[in-house]
């Protein structure tokens, strides 16, 4: 495989904030790469900078080869964007607004029409080829927006949060359609709040937090080392949490207490619901170690502010 | 500046758009000249008999054509470039793409020209239907050409007080300081003359002065020797005015 972007030292600074900071990483030719964090980590800035929108404040970043720079029409010309707010042409109708955006690229108007065509069938929107966008559903709109991002053929394709505020189907159909992109051979870099996402898409994740990556790797993985196999959620109130931490932390390989619960981690968890059950506890849930786990653990369960 | 070919592009994109609109827009920019025609043209023009041989139309039109060019790039460069930036995100989706932000705004500042040409042309038709007709055939073309010309001055000049609006109220700054008064002040509705000496010097400060000079004589044919100086103005003024507004725009936008 071979590096297609990578990042030495990156970062961005809005005078005296730092919204990126000193972060590096690579991500491959052909792999779905997701950048995770809550709302302000540095994940919209990172891949503004990819995509040549944003300027480097300091360190290196080169995509493809060349360096990432605002003037840089090479790369803009091979990246698809779909961008995390809706930003449609809402003068122009569904049609309209693919075929002005295939000018911007330079794509010779026989060519543009037979591949708006195909996208329109791609994203399920052909119907409403000739609608105004204010006549589209909110997953409409996110489906158009990654047919505009593909009119390009790119190699690259940054989606920003590309569910925020779906319904489940749309988002299901999105993430079809981003899983099947990924078979072409594009290089997928996505950010995302919601794990769920990050774990049906991701070949690889970090986790960014105030600017910074606090852990790289691969879901999976990341899981079993941060958290374990499963987990037990009790909820109760916090004075007995002396004695349940007593009768069952032996079975976890973690625990932890946030407002009214008490999580335990574990790779096996056999021992640990044996014991339970045998303890009569009510408010009990049991389930499989998650990606959002990981997250929680390391961005801190509190609201980010 | 990374400017290229692609300023047609997002002129082509306005072009798109303004077919839904065109009629409205029509009616919009013919009425407030219209209204300056009929109120300051007939009904005044009746008391002010004859302007250098020819009646007060003669006078009046060739600066109420080129202030409503003045007013069109305007007024599409503060709001409408400020919707699509502000409201619609539609210059964010432009520079992800091949079209720099320098194109962007070249192109926002084109189309301007182009809507003020359009209510210029609207004008000088309205003009010759009430029979107030331009000396000649390469008068009407050359007005064409100046109407651009001082179209591309205050898109870019409003381009610059885009660049810093936090918001829609910011414009009227603008327009009630700044445009209002140039056009009472850059004799579009008397000459000058009669001004006292201050107020004259005043004038020559404001580009609308020149800009209404250079129609006049273009629409009569008379041209004196003080033009080329108005030309001057006006282009040196273009010059720094298309480049700030550039500049400005473009560190609005890249952040």
């Amino acid at each position: 495989m071979k590096t297609i972007i990578s990042a030495k030292d990156l970062s961005k600074k809005y005078g005296a904030f730092t919204a990126v900071d000193t972060i590096s990483f690579e991500i491959q030719e052909g792999e779905c790469f997701g950048f995770l964090g809550p709302n302000g980590a540095g994940k919209t800035t990172t891949v503004k900078m990819i995509h040549c929108v944003s300027p480097v404040s300091s360190g290196t970043l080169s995509v493809n080869g060349m360096a990432a720079h605002i003037d840089n029409r090479v790369l803009k010309k091979m990246t698809g964007v779909i961008p995390q707010e809706i930003t449609l042409d809402i003068d122009l109708t569904v049609r309209e607004n693919l075929m002005v955006f295939s000018r911007f690229f330079d794509i010779p108007r026989r060519e543009a029409k037979s591949r708006i065509a195909e996208l329109l069938k791609f994203v399920e929107l052909e119907a409403k080829r000739d609608s105004k966008i204010d006549q589209l559903s909110t997953g409409m709109k996110r489906r158009l927006l990654i047919a505009r991002a593909l009119l390009n053929n790119p190699t690259i394709i940054i989606a920003d949060e590309p569910t925020t505020g779906l319904d489940p189907q749309a988002r299901h159909l999105i993430w079809q359609r981003l899983r099947q992109l990924k078979a072409q051979g594009v290089t997928l870099i996505l950010t995302t709040q919601y794990m769920e996402e990050a774990q049906q898409l991701c070949d690889r994740v970090v986790v960014m937090y105030q600017g910074k990556i606090l852990k790289a790797g691969v879901p999976s993985k990341l899981i079993e080392d941060e958290i374990g196999k499963e987990v037990m959620e009790i909820r109760s109130s916090k004075d007995g949490d002396s004695k349940l931490i007593e009768d069952l932390a032996g079975f976890a390989c973690g625990h932890e207490r946030v407002g009214d619960t008490l999580y335990f981690y574990c790779r096996d968890g056999h021992d640990l619901r044996k014991k339970v059950i045998e303890l009569d506890l009510p408010n009990t849930v049991y389930r499989p170690a998650t990606l959002e786990d990981v997250f929680l653990k390391l961005t801190g369960r509190s609201l980010i502010e | 500046m990374n400017l290229s070919y692609r300023i047609y592009h997002v002129f082509f994109r306005n072009l798109i758009s303004y077919k839904r609109f065109v009629l409205t827009t029509f009616l919009v920019s013919l009425i407030q000249p219209l209204f300056y025609l009929i109120t300051f043209g007939i009904g005044m023009g009746a008391y002010m008999g004859y302007f250098g041989g020819k009646p007060y139309l003669y006078f009046l039109v060739p600066g109420v054509l080129i202030s409503s060019v003045m007013m069109s790039a305007t007024f599409e460069c503060l709001y409408g470039t400020f919707v699509k930036m502000i409201h619609e995100h539609l210059y964010d989706s432009l520079i992800a793409t091949p079209v720099s932000a320098e194109d962007a705004v070249a192109g926002d500042i084109a189309w301007g020209a182009f809507r003020g040409l359009v209510s210029g042309t609207l004008m000088m038709i309205v003009a010759i239907v009430m029979g107030i007709l331009p000396v000649s055939v390469l008068s009407v073309l050359l007005l064409l050409a100046v109407m651009v010309f001082v179209g591309i001055l205050f898109g870019s000049l409003a381009m610059i007080v885009t660049a810093f609006a936090p918001n829609f109220d910011f414009f009227n700054y603008y327009t009630e300081l700044v445009i209002t008064p140039m056009l009472f002040f850059s004799g579009v509705f008397f000459p000058l003359d009669n001004f006292p000496a201050w107020m004259k010097t005043f004038a020559q400060f404001m580009p609308l002065t020149h800009a209404v000079a250079i129609s006049r004589a273009v629409f009569s044919g008379v041209y004196t020797s003080g033009l080329a100086l108005n030309f001057l103005v006006i282009l040196v003024l273009e010059v720094i005015a298309f480049y700030a507004g550039v500049k400005l725009m473009k560190r609005r936008l890249i952040k």
